[in-house]
């Protein structure tokens, strides 16, 4: 895990001509035994960290470490699933033959994606609360953002610099597995009985969405953390933060679409009147439609006893047809985009608002 | 006497917090060059007043300067150092990337001044800081003060934690160091012993005011300490017309520190005072008149300065 670093240490005081100094590095490379070739001539043919990001690495650099080997695992394990996928969708006959009729065979295959899809949400608030929260909160709680500013460099240059790579460890990982995980879902993205597509578990887990939601945890989870100065309040806080931020987008996130509506005007009691969607939409309501254009409840006319009696009443609210409004599969992508664009404006308000307060107080 | 350039120099500073003013009106300036205890009870506003140099507070009203500069411009954050009381460390960091990161962060990083600290209490450079003792902790820190080899090093309560050797000992590395290229030392603490024989210049705040400021041999020369048999309640007649520090009974004998305003003549004992006793007397009267020496004044400052005769 810490490979990286523990090179480039090593190099650093190994560099030095003073006797003293040599003996300490080699105790220290001593300790990493048999790897210490190796390493060392790993750390030499990377990009050698320096400055300030060498620093905000070193410090965080278990956490930056553990979110990446996860995020390795887990893709490793959906690639596995995938190839699974495929065999079982190939043998099936699949998409000739719809899965409904699959029955038990199938549900292993949806299933995998329901375990793993909550994972996936989890993101958010687990990063937000332990990268996010104590990313300065810790900083300003240990006393050790006074050191870091007792140095020459500014702190704009240390807030901006803690941000960057938490930042990019978090669009790395979560890019990654949404890329991961669509590819995986590619293939049975239609079918609502795997994962329906406006539902969290599908909407929150493909494309810019992950990245965008857990970004904008995490920096909000920053944020609460340099009001509060308290790492363990922080982390409750934006505990608390990320789990509204989860519910009021889920709230609102079907308002995200443009909803279409299909009328027709064959009446609603014979046989395929009922309008029929494009594979994969998400009905939202359906109603009926009366002569003057008035929607009318479907459930109007329910109560009668007979057909004659019910088709009498029909005539009489002047029903002609069913109106249905629903969102088709092809908008996912532009709602995702439009989703996620709010995020990052928020986000990009919660950096503003950071470096304002970097400028004011920032130890 | 408004020799050489200023160090620090302080406009009318003043800290308000929730609970009230940690810091009043507070003006001095230190010469560069000069070694400067800043001394103080506990809560008079010591660790109030670095920490607005260092550029960790910003003031409620007033400004300070360093080397012209103010606080936090990149000028000064290079010229600058600061050891915060906490002595403030990367726990998981080892001794060896502690100094890195003073490496690192500072262009003009001297490893051997750092390092040479470190050796000199034979820390091990691959110890982790969070398993060294409170000594070892405070010597990793002054190394990374030292090494970004600052024109101004200030401390706060810099030898709180250590023994008397080793305070002994860093205190003489930080003479040398300061002495070898010039530094302006400025170092709060409330321990007087730690004083005496190191600063060559002072700045006392209480109640959260200078109430002295200036070179250590002049203030020692413009008090006198009168001892004599009492007389009556209170101070002597005689004494009346020079400026009254402190004066306190003890039997039949009474002391007191006075700044003469002419010759003094009595039946008294006059003494030289020694840097405890002229700290003490001023700290325990809170209200006896601030004295500001030329030297430690401020442009439009004028007030204390009648009172030396110099």
């Amino acid at each position: 895990m810490s490979t990286f670093t523990r090179g480039s240490t090593s190099k650093s005081t190994g560099s030095t001509s003073d006797g003293k100094n040599g003996t300490t590095g080699g105790t220290m490379n001593g300790t990493t035994g048999g790897t210490l070739k190796a390493t060392t001539a790993e750390a030499d043919r990377r990009p050698r960290l320096s400055g300030m990001t060498w620093l905000v690495w070193r410090q965080h650099r278990a956490a930056f470490w553990t979110i990446l080997a996860a995020t390795a695992l887990c893709v490793a394990w959906i690639v596995h699933q995938r190839g699974r996928l495929v065999d079982f969708l190939d043998g099936y006959g699949y998409p000739g033959k719809s899965l409904d009729e699959a029955g038990g065979t199938f549900q292993q295959y949806g299933d995998a994606f329901s375990f793993v899809s909550l994972g996936l949400q989890a993101i958010p608030i687990l990063l937000g609360v332990f990268l996010g929260a104590p990313l300065i909160a810790g900083d300003l709680e240990n006393g050790t953002a006074k050191l870091v500013a007792a140095q020459s460099m500014s702190r704009t240059r240390w807030l901006a610099t803690k941000l960057a790579l938490a930042g990019l460890v978090v669009v790395v990982s979560t890019g990654v597995l949404s890329a991961v995980f669509g590819w995986w879902w590619n293939p049975v993205k239609s079918e609502a009985m795997v994962m329906d597509w406006t539902s969290g578990e599908a909407f929150n887990t493909t494309g810019p969405v992950p990245v965008a939601l857990t970004l904008f945890s995490v920096f909000g989870g920053v944020a609460i953390g340099v009001v509060l100065r308290r790492t363990l309040t922080a982390m409750v806080v934006t505990f608390g933060f990320t789990v509204v931020l989860q519910l009021v987008w889920g709230y609102f996130l079907l308002s995200l679409g443009n909803v279409v509506t299909v009328t027709t005007n064959k009446g609603v009691t014979d046989e395929n009147v009922f309008p029929s969607l494009p594979h994969g939409a998400y009905e939202i309501d359906q109603s009926y439609v009366a002569g003057s254009g008035d929607l009318v409840g479907w459930g109007t006319c329910s109560g009668s006893l007979t057909d004659a009696a019910r088709q009498v009443c029909l005539d009489k609210e002047d029903v002609v047809g069913w109106s249905v409004r629903y969102l088709p599969l092809s908008q996912m992508n532009a709602m995702q985009w439009f989703g996620a664009s709010i995020l990052f404006a928020l986000t990009a308000g919660v950096v503003a608002f950071l470096f304002l307060w970097g400028r004011k107080r920032l130890v | 006497m408004y020799a050489g350039e200023p160090a620090i120099e302080a406009y009318g500073l003043g800290m308000r917090y929730r609970r009230g003013w940690a810091l009043r009106d507070c003006s001095f300036r230190l010469p560069a060059g000069r070694i400067c205890g800043l001394v103080g009870p506990n809560g008079a506003g010591k660790t109030t007043l670095l920490s607005i140099a260092a550029h960790v507070l910003q003031p409620t009203n007033g400004s300070i300067s360093l080397f012209g500069e103010a606080p936090g411009s990149v000028e000064s954050g290079r010229r600058t150092a600061f050891l915060a009381q906490e002595k403030p460390l990367f726990r998981r960091f080892t001794v060896a990337e502690t100094l890195r990161l003073g490496r690192e962060l500072n262009p003009g990083w001297d490893r051997r001044a750092a390092e040479d600290i470190i050796r000199a209490g034979d820390v091990p450079f691959d110890a982790r800081i969070s398993t060294l003792s409170g000594g070892q902790r405070t010597r990793v820190a002054l190394a990374l003060a030292f090494g970004k080899r600052p024109d101004l090093l200030m401390l706060d309560e810099p030898m709180s934690d250590l023994d008397p050797v080793v305070r002994h000992e860093i205190t003489g590395t930080l003479l040398a160091e300061a002495a070898e290229r010039g530094t302006t030392v400025l170092m709060s603490t409330h321990v007087l012993a730690e004083l005496e024989n190191v600063c060559d210049y002072l700045v006392v705040v209480s109640g959260g005011g200078v109430r002295l400021a200036g070179d250590v041999d002049e203030l020692m020369s413009v008090h006198t300490l009168v001892t004599g048999a009492k007389e009556g309640d209170g101070m002597p007649p005689a004494l009346g017309h020079h400026t009254l520090v402190e004066s306190r009974t003890s039997g039949r004998q009474f002391t007191a520190l006075i700044r003469p305003e002419g010759p003094v003549t009595g039946p008294w004992d006059m003494n030289a005072p020694n840097m405890e006793e002229l700290l003490l007397a001023y700290l325990r009267s809170p209200d006896a008149p601030p004295l500001i020496t030329p030297t430690a004044q401020v442009h439009g400052q004028g007030f204390g300065a009648g009172a030396v005769a110099a």
